[in-house]
C-alpha cells in the first residue's frame, strides 16, 4: 500500500466527520516505537508544564526554525491555475505574462514582485494539497484549528493561532500573542481563555485607538489608581477561575499598550510607508504585521485575511483577478522584502493558503471558476528552504499527480497546521488533558497514529 | 402570577406538536444525501466516478453558518453541555466574581420578599422552587431594592435607572412596589425601543447582509414595523402570521416593513429553491427555535445531527423539503426604480413585491447553493408542503405561505421558542439553550425520551407553563414580561450565601450576572451623564419625498437603543459606532451580538471621546451634565460622592469606598478635575459595565 491507500483506508475506517472520541490518548509502548522510530532520545512522556493540565507527547524531532508564524488566508478560494500551479489559457489576459522561473510557469505579469522573489528561491509551492471540502465557511474554520469543525471537538477547538499563544505567551510580554490584522471573523480560542484570542486590529495610520487619554498620562494614572482602589474588591482574587480575571487581564493589557512608544512605533504608519505595500487594506496589514515583530514585544502568530477570490463570473475581468493579484503581489512581496532586510526573515514563517481551489482548464460558461478541492499553499521564511515546489498536478491542474513528499499522499490541512507547529518548536503530538470533553485535544488530530505530520521537504 | 392558573384551564385549541417523531420514516437513506465532506476517496471519485458525483462538484453549498462566524455561539452550548459536573461556564465564573462583594456595598433597601414561596400551582416560581427543592438547592436571597430596580430597568429600558427613580423605589413603602414599577417600565418608550433592538437582533434587519441588500429605508421600514407592533400591542401570534405571510409590494417608499423579514432571508446565485431553502431557515430559526432545519435542507438528519438531537437525527431531507414546499407558491420580483423620476439615473432603490404563484417546489437541480435536488428512487418530481407534524397540509386553494403561517403560529413549539428566546435573555441561559436548537423529540415533560436521551428543557414543566401562559394572554409580549420579572425566580439575587455548585446552573436558583449590549452601555452613560447627543440614521429623513411618494422617514434619535441597525449607524458617527462595535453588537447576519470583553473594549471605555467628552465639567459639550449640575450646588464632598455613586451605579458607595474618594477629592489640587477622574472611574467599574 502506498502513502495515499494507507490513509484512505484510516479515514474510511475512521470517517473523518464522524470521529469518535471515546479513544483516550494511551500510548502503548508498540504504538510508540512505531512512531517514534528511530529518534527515541527522550523520556517517554514528556511533561513539559508542571502544572496541570497533564499532557502526553511523542518525542518527536522538531524543526524549531521559526520564532513568528504569519499566515495569510485568502478567503474566497482562489484559483490556483491562475496562480501559484499556473497553467496557460487562452482566455487569460495577455499581461499575466507567463514565464517559466526556476522551472516553474508563474504569471510573472501578474505578480512582478513575487516573480523575483521565486526567482531568488524565497520561498517554496505545495501543489499536492487538497481540500477536505468545498464549504467556504467550513473550509475557512477548518484551515484555521486544523482539523474538521464539525466534529465534537472540532465545535470547541482553539485556533492555531491560540495554541501557539498559550505555548508560547510570556507573562511579561506587552503585546498578545496571537493578532489577527482584518480578520474580524476568524476562529476563536474556542475552549481555551480569552487570554488566548485572537487580538483583532483594523490596521489604521493613526495607528490603534485609544491608547492615549485626553487628559494626558500623569492624569490618566491618577485616575486609573483612583478606579482601581475602588474596583479592587471586584477584580482582584479571582480563585475560582478565568472570566473576571480574564476581564482584569483586558484592563491590564489595555493600559500596558497606553502612552508606549513601542505600540506607535508598531501599529501607526506613514502613507509613504503604506505605499509601498501598494495602499490597500491588505498591503496596510502586511506592514503592520511587518513593524509589529520588528518590535519584538511578544507577538509570534498574526492571522491576516484576503478575501474576494470567489470569481464564479468573470474573473479576468479588471477588477477581479488582474487587481486582487496586485493587491496579493504588492502586500506579500513587500513584505518578504522588508522582512528580509530586517532580518527577521529567517526566523519567520509566512504560510498562505485559501480554503480549497477552483475549477480548471477553460471558464465556465459565466467566464468563472468554480469550487475545486486540488489547491496550493506557499511557504517561505523561518527555516523554509526556498524554490522547492512540492507536488505537481496533470497539464490543467484539476488531478494531483505527484505528491512529493514522504508521506506520499496529498497534503492536507492538518498536515500544514504540523508544519506550523514543528517549524516554532511545539510538539504537533500534544494531547492536552484539560478539554472539557475530557477526551484529550491534540494539537494535531490523530498524532497518536502519525496520520498526519509536518512537510519536512520544505526546510533545508 | 395566579392568572396563569385560571388562564390556563380555558380551552385552549393549539396544536400539540410533541409528536413529531417518524414512527415509519417514509423515506429511509435513500435520499440525495450528499455530504459537506469530501474524504479522499469522495476527491478521488469526483474526478471521475460517476456522472452523480461529478455533478456534485460544482455545486456550490450551502454557506453553514454553524461552521463560520456562528460556530462559537454553539460552542458554549457544547461546553455547558460537555462539562457536567466538572467545571462551571464562564456566566458562573463570572457571576460569583462579580457578586463576590455586592453584599458589602448594597446598604438600604430591604427585599419585598421573604423567600418564602408555594411550590404547587401553575405559576414560575411553583415550577423553579418545585424542582430546588427536589434537588436539594436552595435558592439565592432575594435581590434588595437597589439590585433590583437597576436589574430590572435594564432588562426591561436598556437603561439604568435615574437617582430620583432609585430613591422613590427604595422609599416607597407600598407592598406592591416591584409589580408597580414593572408596570411603569411596560408602559415607557423605552420598553418599546429595548425590545425593538431584541426583536431587530432575532428578525435580523439589517439594511445590507451578506446575500441581499433592503437598503437603508427598508431596513427603516421594516423596524418601525417592529416598533410600532411592540408599540400598539400587537399579539406575538400576529407578528409572525404578517411576516410569514406578507403579501403585496413593498414600494419604492418602502413602507411595506413585514415584507422584509422573508426578503431577508434570500439566497442569492442559485434556483428558486435556494431561497425557498433559505427563508423556511429563517421561519424555522426565529420561529421555531430550530436552527436544524437548515441542516436538514442540505441533507438527512442522519450521520449529521444525531449525537445533537433526537428529533433531527430522524428527520430526512425530504421532510424538510415538504417544509420548504409552502414558501414554493411565492413570486417575489424585484424593480429598481429611480428615487426622483425627473433624475432616472441619479439614484435607484430596488423594491420586492410577493405575489401567489403556482411554481411547485421541483426536485430538478444540480446547482445552487445546496446539493443537488433530484427525486428519489420511485419519488415524485414535486415535493407537496407538509408541515412539521406530518398531519397539516396547505387546504385546496389556499396559499401557501398564508397556511404556514397558521401551521408555525398554532403549533405549541412557537410559544415555547418565543418565551424561550426572552428568558434566555433575561436570564442569561435558557430553559432549552441555546434557545434555537429545540429538539422537538424531547421537550414533553409527560412523555420521555428513550434512555440514554433526557428531557432537554432543564425544567420542562415551567417552559410548558409560561408557553401556556403566552398562548392564553393572546400571544401578549408585555404579559410574558410581567409574569416573568414579577416572579421570585427573576428577582433572585445574583449573589448566593453558602456553597454554590456550579451543576445548579441550568436550574435558576440565582441570577447570572451579563455584560451590558453596546447599546445599554451607551444610553446608560447619556443618562448618567445627563449629556444627549443627537445621531443621524442612515436613509431618507422626515418629509422627504421621492417617486411621488412622502417617505416615512427616520428623525434623528438620541439613545443607541433607538438606532434601527447594530452596523454603521448612527449614519456619520465614525466613532460613535466604532465605540459600539467593540462591544461586539453583531452584525444581524452570520455574526451574532456577543458578551466577552476585549482589550479594545477596555481601551474604548477608558480613553474613547464619547465617554471622556460626557465626564468633563467644563467646555463647550457639558450641557445638560449631571456632574456640573452637583458641582455647581456646592454639596460637600460626602454627599457629591454619594450623588455620583447614584447616578452612575444606582446605590450608594460603601463607608470604604467614599472615604478613598473623599481623599481623593480632598488631596487633588483641583477639585473639579479629581470630581471628572471620580465620575470617570465609575463608569469603568466592573458593576457599571454589567447588569447583576
Amino acid at each position: 500500500m502506498n502513502g495515499q491507500e494507507k490513509f484512505d483506508k484510516f479515514i474510511e475506517k475512521y470517517p473523518q466527520p464522524h470521529q469518535h472520541f471515546t479513544r483516550r490518548p494511551h500510548l502503548t509502548r508498540r504504538k510508540f516505537f512505531e512512531i517514534a522510530g528511530a529518534g527515541v532520545t527522550a523520556s517517554f512522556l514528556t511533561n513539559h508544564l508542571s502544572a496541570a493540565p497533564s499532557i502526553v507527547q511523542f518525542p518527536v524531532p522538531m524543526r524549531n526554525t521559526a520564532q513568528n508564524v504569519i499566515y495569510i488566508l485568502l478567503a474566497g478560494a482562489p484559483s490556483h491555475t491562475d496562480l501559484f500551479d499556473y497553467k496557460q489559457i487562452p482566455q487569460q489576459p495577455a499581461a499575466f505574462a507567463p514565464t517559466t522561473i526556476n522551472g516553474a510557469a508563474f504569471p510573472a505579469g501578474l505578480m512582478p514582485k513575487l516573480a523575483q522573489h521565486l526567482q531568488n528561491g524565497d520561498f517554496s509551492i505545495v501543489r499536492s494539497l487538497n481540500s477536505w471540502g468545498l464549504v467556504h465557511t467550513l473550509m475557512q474554520t477548518w484551515t484555521q484549528i486544523g482539523r474538521n469543525p464539525s466534529g465534537v471537538l472540532g465545535n470547541i477547538s482553539p485556533n492555531i493561532g491560540s495554541v501557539v499563544a498559550i505555548e508560547k505567551t510570556q507573562p511579561t510580554q506587552l503585546f498578545p500573542t496571537f493578532l489577527a490584522l482584518n480578520s474580524g471573523n476568524c476562529a476563536g480560542p474556542g475552549y481555551f481563555s480569552a487570554q488566548y484570542a485572537p487580538f483583532k486590529v483594523t490596521p489604521a495610520t493613526g495607528g490603534l485607538r485609544n491608547t492615549t487619554s485626553p487628559e494626558g498620562q500623569t492624569r490618566f494614572n491618577s485616575k486609573y489608581a483612583l478606579m482601581h482602589s475602588l474596583d479592587d474588591n471586584l477584580r482582584i482574587d479571582s480563585p475560582l477561575g478565568t472570566a473576571m480575571e480574564d476581564y482584569n487581564v483586558f484592563y491590564g493589557a489595555a493600559t500596558g499598550m497606553m502612552y508606549n512608544p513601542i505600540v506607535n512605533k508598531a501599529f501607526s504608519y506613514t502613507t509613504a510607508e503604506s505605499q509601498a505595500y501598494g495602499n490597500t487594506s491588505f498591503g496596510s496589514a502586511c506592514l503592520t504585521a511587518k513593524k509589529v515583530l520588528e518590535q519584538n514585544q511578544g507577538t509570534r502568530y498574526i492571522e491576516i485575511t484576503l478575501g474576494g477570490w470567489d470569481m464564479h463570473v468573470n474573473i479576468y475581468q479588471q477588477a477581479q483577478l488582474p487587481t486582487l493579484g496586485k493587491q496579493l503581489d504588492d502586500g506579500l512581496g513587500q513584505l518578504i522584502t522588508d522582512l528580509q532586510a530586517d532580518g527577521l526573515y529567517n526566523n519567520t514563517m509566512i504560510v498562505m493558503a485559501g480554503e480549497f481551489g477552483r475549477t480548471v482548464g477553460p471558464l465556465t460558461a459565466a467566464a468563472g471558476r468554480d469550487h475545486w478541492p486540488v489547491q496550493f499553499a506557499f511557504f517561505g521564511g523561518g527555516g523554509v528552504k526556498g524554490g522547492t515546489i512540492i507536488g505537481a498536478t496533470d497539464p490543467t491542474g484539476g488531478t494531483i499527480t505527484d505528491f512529493g513528499w514522504s508521506r506520499d499522499r496529498v497534503v492536507r490541512p492538518e498536515d500544514i497546521e504540523a508544519t506550523i507547529y514543528s517549524a516554532l518548536g511545539i510538539n504537533w503530538t500534544t494531547i492536552r488533558q484539560d478539554d472539557p470533553l475530557n477526551r484529550g485535544f491534540y494539537y494535531v488530530p490523530n498524532s497518536d497514529t502519525d496520520l498526519y505530520g509536518p512537510i519536512n521537504e520544505l526546510f533545508g | 402570577m395566579s392568572e396563569l392558573g385560571i388562564r390556563s384551564r380555558r380551552q385552549i385549541k393549539v396544536m400539540e406538536s410533541l409528536r413529531y417523531r417518524v414512527v415509519a420514516p417514509i423515506v429511509v437513506g435513500a435520499l440525495v444525501s450528499a455530504s459537506f465532506y469530501m474524504t479522499t476517496s469522495r476527491v478521488k471519485a469526483a474526478e471521475a466516478d460517476t456522472p452523480g458525483e461529478q455533478q456534485m462538484l460544482p455545486v456550490e453549498h450551502a454557506e453553514c453558518a454553524f461552521f463560520g462566524p456562528k460556530r462559537e455561539h454553539y460552542m458554549q452550548a457544547l461546553l455547558n453541555k460537555a462539562r457536567g459536573g466538572r467545571g462551571e461556564s464562564p456566566r458562573g465564573l463570572l457571576t460569583r466574581q462579580v457578586t463576590a462583594r455586592l453584599p458589602q456595598f448594597m446598604p438600604g433597601g430591604s427585599p419585598s420578599h421573604d423567600g418564602s414561596v408555594s411550590t404547587t400551582g401553575d405559576t414560575i416560581d411553583a415550577y423553579v422552587l418545585g424542582q430546588l427543592q427536589t434537588l436539594g438547592i436552595k435558592p439565592a436571597e432575594s435581590t434588595n431594592d437597589y439590585e433590583f430596580i437597576r436589574r430590572v430597568t435594564i432588562d426591561l429600558t436598556g437603561q439604568i435607572p435615574t437617582p430620583a427613580q432609585v430613591i422613590q423605589f427604595v422609599n416607597d413603602a407600598t407592598p406592591t412596589k416591584r409589580a408597580n414599577l414593572i408596570d411603569q417600565l411596560l408602559a415607557s418608550s423605552q420598553w418599546v425601543d429595548k425590545w425593538t433592538m431584541f426583536y431587530g437582533d432575532l428578525f435580523k434587519n439589517t439594511a445590507t447582509n451578506s446575500q441581499i441588500t433592503i437598503n437603508n429605508e427598508g431596513r427603516n421600514a421594516f423596524y418601525k414595523w417592529i416598533h410600532d407592533s411592540l408599540a400598539n400591542g400587537k399579539p406575538y401570534n400576529q407578528m409572525a402570521t404578517e411576516l410569514i405571510g406578507a403579501q403585496g409590494t413593498n414600494n419604492t417608499d418602502q413602507t411595506q416593513g413585514n415584507l422584509n423579514f422573508l426578503i431577508l432571508n434570500y439566497q442569492g446565485g442559485g434556483p428558486a429553491q435556494d431561497i425557498y431553502d433559505a427563508q423556511t431557515a429563517g421561519v424555522a430559526e426565529a420561529f421555531l427555535g430550530l436552527a436544524h432545519v437548515n441542516c436538514l435542507l442540505c441533507h438527512n438528519g442522519r450521520g449529521h445531527l444525531d449525537t445533537l438531537s433526537l428529533w433531527a437525527g430522524q428527520m430526512t431531507r425530504y421532510q424538510a423539503w415538504q417544509l420548504s414546499s409552502f414558501i414554493s407558491h411565492t413570486n417575489m420580483p424585484g424593480t429598481a426604480s429611480p428615487i426622483n423620476p425627473a433624475t432616472p439615473n441619479a439614484g435607484r432603490l430596488t423594491s420586492w413585491a410577493f405575489t401567489t404563484g403556482t411554481t411547485d417546489y421541483t426536485l430538478n437541480t444540480t446547482i445552487g447553493n445546496r446539493p443537488a435536488r433530484q427525486p428519489l428512487p420511485g419519488g415524485t418530481k414535486t415535493v407537496p408542503p407538509l408541515y412539521l407534524d406530518g398531519v397539516s397540509a396547505p387546504a385546496k386553494g389556499a396559499d401557501y405561505r398564508a397556511s404556514l403561517a397558521q401551521f408555525v403560529t398554532k403549533d405549541m413549539q412557537f410559544s415555547r421558542a418565543a418565551v424561550n428566546y426572552v428568558w434566555a435573555h433575561l436570564f442569561g441561559i435558557g430553559i432549552v439553550d441555546p434557545p434555537d436548537q429545540f429538539d422537538l423529540d424531547r421537550l414533553d415533560p409527560n412523555n420521555p425520551p428513550p434512555a440514554p436521551w433526557t428531557l432537554q428543557p432543564s425544567n420542562p414543566k415551567l417552559l410548558d407553563a409560561l408557553a401556556r401562559h403566552f398562548i392564553s394572554s393572546g400571544y401578549n409580549i408585555k404579559s410574558l414580561l410581567r409574569e416573568i420579572t414579577n416572579s421570585q425566580t427573576y428577582q433572585f439575587s445574583s449573589r448566593y450565601a453558602g456553597n454554590w455548585n456550579p451543576t445548579w446552573e441550568s436550574y435558576f436558583a440565582r441570577h447570572f450576572v451579563r455584560r451590558l449590549w453596546a447599546e445599554e452601555l451607551h444610553d446608560s452613560i447619556v443618562i448618567a451623564t445627563g449629556i444627549v447627543p443627537t445621531y443621524n440614521v442612515s436613509g431618507f429623513s422626515n418629509a422627504s419625498t421621492y417617486y411621488g411618494v412622502t417617505s416615512p422617514g427616520f428623525g434623528p434619535v438620541s439613545y443607541a437603543m433607538q438606532l434601527p441597525d447594530v452596523k454603521t449607524e448612527p449614519d456619520g458617527g465614525g466613532d460613535v459606532s466604532q465605540f459600539l462595535d467593540s462591544f461586539l453588537r453583531g452584525d444581524r447576519d452570520l455574526t451574532p451580538r456577543k458578551e466577552e470583553g476585549s482589550i479594545l473594549q477596555a481601551l474604548n471605555q477608558m480613553n474613547d471621546a464619547f465617554v471622556e467628552n460626557k465626564v468633563k465639567s467644563t467646555g463647550s459639550a457639558v450641557t445638560g451634565s449631571n456632574l456640573v449640575a452637583l458641582l455647581t450646588s456646592g454639596i460637600p464632598d460626602n454627599q457629591l460622592v454619594s450623588q455620583l455613586y447614584l447616578t452612575v451605579l444606582s446605590r450608594y458607595p460603601t463607608a470604604t469606598e467614599l472615604q478613598t474618594a473623599m481623599s481623593y477629592l480632598a488631596t487633588n489640587p483641583s477639585h473639579s478635575q479629581a470630581a471628572e477622574d471620580l465620575f470617570w472611574s465609575l463608569f469603568n467599574k466592573v458593576d457599571f459595565v454589567f447588569n447583576y
